[in-house]
């Protein structure tokens, strides 16, 4: 009786599957049409959190350091010397090396003002590895000082605000309350 | 029809001289999941003996482990296992929170329990999704892998990224429940749990299929456990354990599930459909624990305060999560200072391989790639 | 044609002189070669173009959409891209062989179409032994299989050929078998001949005879894929144990041609399959206008046929592979018997069943095919309740 048995389960359960397999012709397939057929980009639906491409807001970076040390493969090289006279921190070197990184977001975390944070840009290919060295200073520039009240500098405040905002979504530490 | 093992002495009329046939199956083959090798020794289909060779997919990631420290090495962690790489998130979490005696605020912990197992179902999509495509059939890894893909949406919320997560930290976990998220993984569990159903009626239970799966490779209990296998691999031959269960670790005490295990239910137990089926039940009590985690999240924050500088003191630890791949162990020596002296990982993937030669004696070629996706081997993992 | 020739050879005509059967030789070279290029090539890659579609929404995809109108010319796309391809044959093949086995596989399946009756007049030739003909001419596709496999000298191929050569072999034993009760049913061998003992109804389809047809039906279509080495039989080149099987060394215009005859091959199975067990071309009376007759013909029976091609497809999207030990058991333990209990089935009752039960039973049939496919679509509704889809979830349209 296994003998007819074997043929009936045969018959029954692929008439099961092709009912599944027909009933998908009636529904929506769930391909992304990636990148010219889609009603908006890609990069715009992206979450706030995602973690593109690194991008650094010189106008805010205060030359701590803090990127530099935390990141795990050395991508970042900073390079920021006192000046003498002013006493302020003049940044003369900001690279990050794309091609090492790999987005875990460690860098952006202690940064104190959000200047250094993932874009929503993934679309990263290069034709060569130098190319994907991106330097941010381009000539010595004055890092930014914080204050203490408000940023007044209209200029500055929208890119603080960013900042602040990327900040604030990391969770901040404190025990059970 | 005939099944499992074949009778290994193949009769020679006439003492005709045959060669064994040495077949190099990998690094590049196709069903091999990632560059895994093995050396197959076959007389025509059956084989004799199929040998693994593993390190292809070795990166030092525990020797790194010394060089960048506690924080730093969480990004790593992700890779030891792209698949889950949750659990290995928190594995890491759990070894640093032990070695300096943390504790991690509730929230933080519901958090990584759901991150976990929507992270285990995605694992689980994929095995039991390329499972299907070994076997033959292309379209139940495609449903799979669409059903994965909203899992990455979700996680990818959370976190950011869709793969590589490095979504904990040590104390907690580095970003809160984003608003509007828990009705949205509801709405994919209520989606997703008939699913499971369609999947079974598309494959699990299809004749042909169930016939290429049933009474091949079994393991035994006693086999199972002196292999050292461990997860659905362990579960798929009839032992009842689980980390989350056995040796409870975060807040998995307080969610109610069952522990699913081979039953035999085509075949023997502890064969290739058990150990499949035992993954397709996970899923089922995943969405279990996800439903009771989602509707039960406290208030109160993600992250404790842990110094940027972090220094355990002197002193080592050991913590075992049950990863998608099983218990997967987390040895850590810390000697005081900012980076850890040796880390050590266990992992399922790597003892997995280790019962392969056995099981696989007299099998078909055919045979192999069942037992190497039952198995659900995951190269990264193996070698680390 | 034969009037064609003879006009053409007669008195007057344009090569008036010239010894009647080299012009009938020639004609019919030509007129082959014109099917080859006007219908099988297209029919071929339009069929592979529409497999990846069939595919791709059974799968939740989208599929090629981008060539032409929804992606239709992407068989030209992907065979001219094929052609200009680099033709690599590794140093330790053996040259000769590799070089010709794809020529054979696909011979072997073109040959086919000189006896597929498209309509009552459209047949390039309506051979008396056109249904032995045709399991004959399919015979070279393993030996075209098997030394692409040998010659290769790779052992994937070489599995992947042994295996091949072990299936087809096996399978054409059920596949002719079923084809017997249909013999015996018409007493004639020629296709045509077939076709003309069927109505156009359903009930006149010897695929509602009896019920062994009916069962020769499934093992015929079964056994066909199976020599089509299509899912679930596709372990000559199953990809996730062999590589890519007997083919694994080939490329460009080679290891297209593989493809071409693995898709046309699919035409032919249906073709077959609707000549044998679905009344072929056959149509009710509408017209006699000869030229309109002919066009509605072709029209009936490429639907037909192209429908068994649609249920390959969607077949190969379900099914797992079965293991070789499996395929085998299948062959011998199932298929070969049932068939033999068919063919004396049908013997037996051709003799004992009077005409007019024949005909009950046929309506009969005919009502239990019309059944099953209302509980199938029952089926499909239930799983798509089932998946509890939301509205925006549903979408009809072939189109995307």
């Amino acid at each position: 009786m296994g003998y007819f048995r074997n043929i009936q389960e045969t018959v029954a359960t692929i008439f099961e599957g092709m009912s599944v397999t027909f009933s998908h012709f009636m529904r929506r397939p769930y391909t992304v049409q990636y990148p010219d057929r889609v009603p908006i980009r890609i990069q715009d639906t992206l979450p706030f959190r995602y973690r593109g491409i690194l991008e650094v807001d010189l106008e805010i970076c205060t030359g701590c350091l803090a990127c530099e040390r935390a990141c795990p493969i050395d991508c970042i090289v900073i390079e920021a010397v006192k000046d003498q006279q002013t006493k302020a921190m003049v940044l003369n070197r900001f690279d990050i090396d794309i091609a090492k990184c790999m987005y875990c977001g460690l860098c952006s975390e202690p940064c104190p003002t959000g200047s250094i944070h993932h874009t929503s840009e993934f679309e990263g290919a290069d034709y060569s590895l130098e190319s994907m060295l991106r330097r941010f200073v381009k000539a010595p520039v004055v890092a930014y000082k914080p204050k203490k009240g408000p940023e007044t500098d209209p200029d500055i405040a929208p890119i603080l605000d960013r900042g602040m905002a990327y900040l604030n979504d990391f969770a901040s530490a404190g025990g059970d309350e | 029809m005939s099944l499992g093992g074949y009778d290994v002495e193949v009769q020679r009329p006439g003492g005709l001289a045959t060669e064994e046939m040495t077949l190099n199956m990998g690094p590049q083959h196709p069903s091999t999941h990632g560059v895994l090798r093995f050396i197959v020794k076959a007389d025509g289909e059956v084989m004799r003996e199929a040998i693994p060779d593993v390190g292809y997919l070795h990166r030092s990631i525990e020797k790194i482990a010394e060089k960048v420290g506690y924080h730093g090495f969480m990004p790593y962690t992700d890779r030891v296992d792209y698949v889950a790489a949750m659990p290995c998130n928190q594995g890491w979490a759990m070894v640093s929170e032990k070695l300096a005696g943390i504790e991690v605020p509730r929230r933080a912990e519901y958090c990584r329990v759901i991150a976990c197992e929507l992270n285990r179902i995605a694992s689980h999509l994929l095995s039991v999704g390329s499972m299907g495509m070994d076997i033959g059939a292309y379209t139940p890894f495609t449903h799979a892998l669409r059903e994965r893909e909203y899992i990455n949406d979700l996680l990818e919320d959370l976190c950011g990224a869709r793969l590589t997560f490095n979504y904990m930290r040590i104390g907690g976990v580095a970003w809160d429940l984003p608003p509007e998220w828990v009705p949205k993984a509801v709405a994919f569990l209520d989606r997703f749990e008939p699913l499971i159903d369609e999947y079974n009626a598309l494959i699990s239970y299809n004749k042909i299929y169930v016939e290429r799966l049933a009474n091949v490779a079994v393991i035994t209990a006693e086999e199972a456990i002196d292999y050292n296998l461990v997860g659905p691999n362990l579960r798929g031959s009839g032992v009842k354990f689980d980390v989350r269960k056995d040796l409870p670790y975060s807040v998995y005490p307080e969610f109610e599930f069952d522990v699913p295990i081979g039953s035999g239910e085509v075949g023997t137990v502890g064969d290739c459909f058990d150990r499949y089926m035992v993954r397709i039940n996970e899923m089922k009590e995943s969405c279990r624990i996800l439903r009771q985690a989602l509707a039960g999240v406290p208030e109160g924050s993600v992250l404790a305060k842990v110094p940027r500088k972090f220094k355990p003191p002197a002193g080592d630890a050991y913590v075992r999560v049950e990863s998608a791949r099983g218990d997967m162990g987390w040895y850590c020596v810390s000697d005081g200072s900012e980076y850890p002296h040796r880390v050590k990982i266990r992992t399922g993937s790597f003892t997995a391989t280790s019962i392969i030669d056995k099981v696989s004696r007299g099998l078909m070629l055919a045979d192999l790639i069942a037992v190497v996706a039952s198995f659900d081997l995951v190269a990264p993992e193996i070698d680390r | 044609m034969k009037q064609l020739v003879l006009q053409l050879t007669g008195e007057g005509g344009a090569l008036a002189g010239v010894p009647y059967h080299l012009v009938a030789a020639l004609a019919m070279l030509v007129f082959g070669a014109i099917v080859v290029f006007v219908f099988v090539l297209p029919v071929a890659g339009v069929t592979s173009w529409l497999e990846r579609r069939v595919w791709a929404r059974i799968q939740s995809r989208v599929g090629p959409n981008r060539v032409g109108p929804q992606g239709f010319l992407q068989w030209l796309a992907d065979g001219i891209k094929n052609m200009l391809k680099e033709d690599i044959i590794p140093t330790a093949a053996d040259r000769v062989l590799f070089s010709i086995a794809p020529y054979l596989v696909v011979i072997g399946f073109v040959a086919t179409f000189a006896v597929i009756p498209f309509s009552s007049t459209l047949v390039i030739a309506d051979l008396n032994i056109g249904v032995l003909y045709i399991t004959a001419v399919t015979g070279l596709v393993v030996v075209g299989v098997l030394m692409a496999g040998w010659a290769s000298n790779n052992k994937w191929s070489l599995l992947g050929g042994i295996r091949s050569a072990a299936q087809i072999v096996s399978y054409e034993i059920p596949a002719g078998l079923s084809i017997f009760p249909i013999v015996l049913l018409t007493g004639t061998l020629s296709m045509q001949g077939i076709i003309q003992a069927q109505g156009w109804a359903p009930w006149h389809w010897f695929l509602f005879h009896s019920p062994f047809t009916f069962a020769a039906f499934f093992i015929f279509f079964v056994a066909a894929l199976a020599e089509g080495n299509r899912t679930p039989f596709d372990l000559p080149e199953a990809e996730s144990e062999l590589v890519a099987g007997f083919c694994t060394e080939y490329s460009g215009m080679r290891y297209l041609l593989f493809f071409l005859a693995e898709w046309g091959n699919l035409y032919v199975i249906g073709a077959v399959v609707t000549t044998l067990f679905l009344g072929g071309w056959q149509i009710p009376h509408v017209t006699d206008n000869p030229v309109l007759l002919a066009v509605l013909q072709f029209g009936v029976f490429f639907l037909k046929s192209y429908f068994w091609v649609f249920i390959a497809m969607w077949v190969r999207a379900t099914l797992p592979r079965v293991r070789v030990d499996q395929l085998m058991s299948l062959c011998w333990k199932y298929m070969v018997p049932i068939a033999l209990v068919n063919l004396v089935g049908t013997a037996i009752w051709m003799t004992v069943v009077p005409a007019r039960v024949d005909r009950l039973v046929q309506i009969a049939m005919t009502l239990a095919g019309v059944a099953v496919l209302v509980r199938f679509f029952l089926r499909v509704r239930f799983q798509l309740r089932r998946a509890k889809l939301r509205a925006v979830d549903y979408y009809y349209s072939p189109i995307i």
